[in-house]
C-alpha cells in the first residue's frame, strides 16, 4: 500500500498537518510529490505556513528541500521564486498578503527545488486550493505549518495526512498518547440522522450557540462565544435537552464549566462542526469521557494516514521498528507509515 | 593613505585592521579559576573554529565557576549583498498620521486588544507598546486618538483572550512573547491562531506578534499577519494595523 494509493481518484484536497515542529511533515509532502510523479497524476502544492527552506528558522536544523515536477501547480511567494531554480509561468496574482509576501499560483514549466508558502488563513488556502483544481490540478496537497492543525478541517480539506514523531518527547509513550489522542479527535462519531443533522447545520450557520431538545426545537443563546460561558450554557440545559452546539471553538473549560452547573450533561450530546475545533488536553479529554460527557461532531474529518518520524532534532530517536509497531498496535483503523523505511 | 575597500561579498569581523577576523567572546565555565580553567576555554574557542584563540582575561566566580573573555580569528565570511530581511512593508506613519489616517480612512475607533499570553509574565514588550506612556519618548496606543486599547496584562491564558476579542469586537490582537525558553513561545502563539481559526473570526482581526525572537519570517509561519521583533514602538504597529484593517476591507 503506498501513501498515492489511498488518496488518488478518491480525494481532491489532501492536507497534511503534524502534531509538532519536525515531526516530518515535508518528507511526507516530498513523498506524495514523488510517487504522484511516478505514476503522473497532475498535483497542486501549497502550503499554509513555509516549507522547502534549507534551514529551519525556529530550531536551526537541516531541513528537506522541495522538488516540484513539470507540470504541476504551486501557490507560493512571489518573492521566493527566484531562490528556487523550478521555472513557473505565472497564471495569477493573488490577493493573499502574508507577512514575507504576495501569493502567487502558477504552473511549473520546468521542474526544480522551491519554496512553498501560500496564504496563512484557512480561508485563503481554501479558495487557492479550489483554484488549482480548476486549472486542472487532479489533488492538492496541503501542507501545514508547525504544530497547526485547522488545515485538516473538512471545510479546508477532502482528507488529512497526520505527521508526527519523537520530537513530540523523549517518552515513546507520550509521543504515543498524544498521537492518539489527536486521531480520537480527528475520527469522533458524527451525527447520522438526516434530520438531526438539518437543524445543527442551520445553528451552525447562523454562528450561534444553540440548544436543541428532543422535539427539534432551537433555542439560541445570547452569547458571542462558548468560550468562559460554560456555567450559561449549563443552566440552560433542561431535561428535554438533546443537543448543545457549538459552532466554534471547544476548549475543556467550557464543558468542565457545564457539568458543574447541571446534573443533567450526561443525556446531552455537544457538537461541533469537526475535530480541529476541540482544544482539550489528553488527560481531560479521558477525565471528561470517563464522567460521561459525549461529544460528536457534525462533519467527519477523514485521516488517510498517520506518518511516524522516530528521529528528533534536539538529538535523540526511537528504534524504527518498535515505534512504528507500537503506533500500529495503539492505531489500528489508519494505516500508520514510516515514510523513510519505506512502503511496507 | 588609502582605505582598503571592503568587499561586502566577504565580511569579516573587524577587530585591529579590516579583515583580522577578530572577535571577542565572554561566557563562563562550571570550573574552578586557575590555569587548567584558561586552557580549557582556549580549547573551547579552538573547537569553535576560531584560531589563535587567546584567553585575556579571567576571573573567579566563586562556587568553582570561572567567567572568561577570549579573543580569536574567525575564519569564515558571509555575504552581505546576498542577505534579506523581510520587513513590515508598509509605509510607517508617526502618531499624529495615524490618528489623521483612521480619522480620514477607518472614520471609527480602532478596538486593539493586546496580551502576554500563556505562562509568560513579562508586560515589558506589551506595556512599551499600549501603556500611555509608551517608550523611550513614543507614547503608547493608549494615548491614540482613534485607538481603544485594551492591555490584558501578563499570563493571559489564550482561550481569555480570544474571548475578551470577541467581547469587544476587536479590529487587532497583539501577542507578547518574551520568554522563549525550549520555544515555549512557538507552541503558544500556533494555539492562538488555531483558537481565532476555529472560532471563525480569523479573517475579521489583524493578528499581530512581538518579542525579542520574533520576526515576520517567523510569523508568516506561525500564521500572524505580522512579527514585530526588538527596537519597535507602537507607531510601526499602529501603522500596520490601520494599513491592513484598509487594505482588507476591514473598516
Amino acid at each position: 500500500m503506498n501513501l498515492i494509493d489511498i488518496i488518488y481518484k478518491k480525494y481532491k484536497t489532501v492536507s497534511i498537518v503534524g502534531m509538532a515542529k519536525n515531526a516530518g511533515k515535508t518528507v511526507t509532502l516530498n513523498k506524495l510529490i514523488e510517487d504522484a510523479y511516478d505514476r503522473d497524476i497532475i498535483l497542486g502544492i501549497t502550503s499554509i505556513g513555509r516549507d522547502g527552506e534549507s534551514k529551519d528558522i525556529v530550531t536551526n536544523t537541516e531541513k528537506p528541500m522541495i522538488y516540484v515536477p513539470e507540470g504541476s501547480f504551486v501557490a507560493t511567494l512571489a518573492e521566493k521564486l527566484d531562490e528556487g531554480d523550478a521555472k513557473l509561468e505565472i497564471i495569477r496574482v493573488t490577493e493573499y498578503k502574508t507577512p514575507m509576501g504576495e501569493v502567487v499560483v502558477g504552473r511549473v514549466r520546468c521542474g526544480g527545488y522551491l519554496q512553498i508558502a501560500g496564504p496563512q488563513t484557512n480561508r485563503g488556502i481554501k479558495e487557492i486550493s479550489d483554484f488549482m483544481l480548476s486549472l486542472g490540478a487532479e489533488i492538492v496537497l496541503i501542507d501545514g505549518a508547525i504544530d497547526r492543525l485547522s488545515s485538516a478541517s473538512p471545510s479546508v480539506s477532502e482528507g488529512t495526512i497526520l505527521a508526527t514523531g519523537a520530537v513530540i518527547s523523549r517518552d515513546m509513550n507520550r509521543v504515543i498518547e498524544d498521537t492518539v489522542h489527536t486521531v480520537r479527535l480527528f475520527s469522533l462519531e458524527s451525527i447520522i440522522d438526516i434530520n438531526d443533522k438539518t437543524v445543527v447545520k442551520e445553528i451552525m450557520e447562523k454562528e450561534k450557540i444553540g440548544i436543541v431538545d428532543t422535539f427539534l426545537n432551537i433555542q439560541y443563546l445570547d452569547i458571542k462565544t462558548a468560550i468562559n460561558s460554560g456555567k450559561v450554557i449549563g443552566s440552560e440545559i433542561k431535561e428535554y435537552t438533546k443537543y448543545v452546539v457549538f459552532p466554534g471553538a471547544l476548549v475543556g473549560k467550557t464543558l468542565i464549566d457545564i457539568i458543574s452547573t447541571t446534573r443533567l450533561f450526561k443525556q446531552v450530546e455537544f457538537i461541533v462542526r469537526d475535530g480541529t475545533k476541540i482544544f482539550i488536553s489528553p488527560k481531560e479529554w479521558l477525565k471528561l469521557v470517563k464522567m460521561g460527557v459525549k461529544v460528536k461532531v457534525l462533519e467527519p474529518i477523514n485521516t488517510l494516514a498517520v506518518t511516524v518520524n522516530p528521529y528528533s532534532p534536539q538529538g535523540y530517536y526511537f528504534d524504527s521498528f518498535e515505534f512504528l509497531k507500537k503506533m500500529r498496535i495503539f492505531i489500528k483503523d489508519i494505516p500508520v507509515f514510516d515514510v523513510m523505511l519505506g512502503d511496507e | 593613505m588609502a582605505m582598503e575597500k571592503v568587499d561586502l561579498t566577504r565580511v569579516k569581523p573587524y577587530g585591529d585592521t579590516l579583515n583580522d577576523g577578530m572577535m571577542q567572546l565572554s561566557f563562563t565555565l562550571p570550573v574552578p579559576h586557575g590555569d587548567e580553567a584558561d586552557e580549557a576555554a582556549r580549547r573551547l574557542v579552538k573547537k569553535m573554529g576560531l584560531e589563535d584563540p587567546n584567553v585575556v582575561y579571567s576571573c573567579d566566580l566563586g562556587v568553582g565557576y570561572t567567567y572568561f573573555i577570549v579573543y580569536g580569528k574567525c575564519q569564515h565570511t558571509v555575504d552581505y549583498t546576498k542577505i534579506e530581511v523581510p520587513k513590515v512593508d508598509v509605509e510607517i506613519m508617526d502618531k499624529y498620521e495615524v490618528e489623521e489616517y483612521i480619522k480620514e480612512n477607518i472614520k471609527r475607533n480602532v478596538v486593539v486588544v493586546g496580551a502576554c499570553t500563556g505562562t509568560d509574565a513579562h508586560t515589558v514588550g506589551i506595556d512599551a507598546i499600549m501603556n500611555m506612556k509608551g517608550y523611550n519618548g513614543n507614547y503608547g496606543l493608549e494615548r491614540y486618538k482613534g485607538i481603544e486599547a485594551y492591555n490584558l496584562g501578563s499570563q493571559v491564558p489564550n482561550e481569555e483572550l480570544v474571548a475578551k476579542a470577541i467581547e469587544l469586537n476587536a479590529d487587532a490582537i497583539l501577542v507578547s512573547q518574551v520568554v522563549t525558553q525550549k520555544d515555549v513561545h512557538i507552541p503558544n502563539l500556533t494555539q492562538l491562531v488555531e483558537l481565532l481559526e476555529a472560532e471563525g473570526i480569523r479573517d475579521k482581526v489583524v493578528l499581530v506578534c512581538g518579542g525579542p525572537r520574533i520576526s515576520h519570517e517567523l510569523a508568516k509561519e506561525l500564521g500572524y499577519d505580522a512579527g514585530f521583533g526588538s527596537g519597535t514602538y507602537a507607531y510601526h504597529v499602529a501603522s500596520f494595523i490601520v494599513t491592513e484593517m484598509v487594505r482588507r476591507g476591514l473598516v
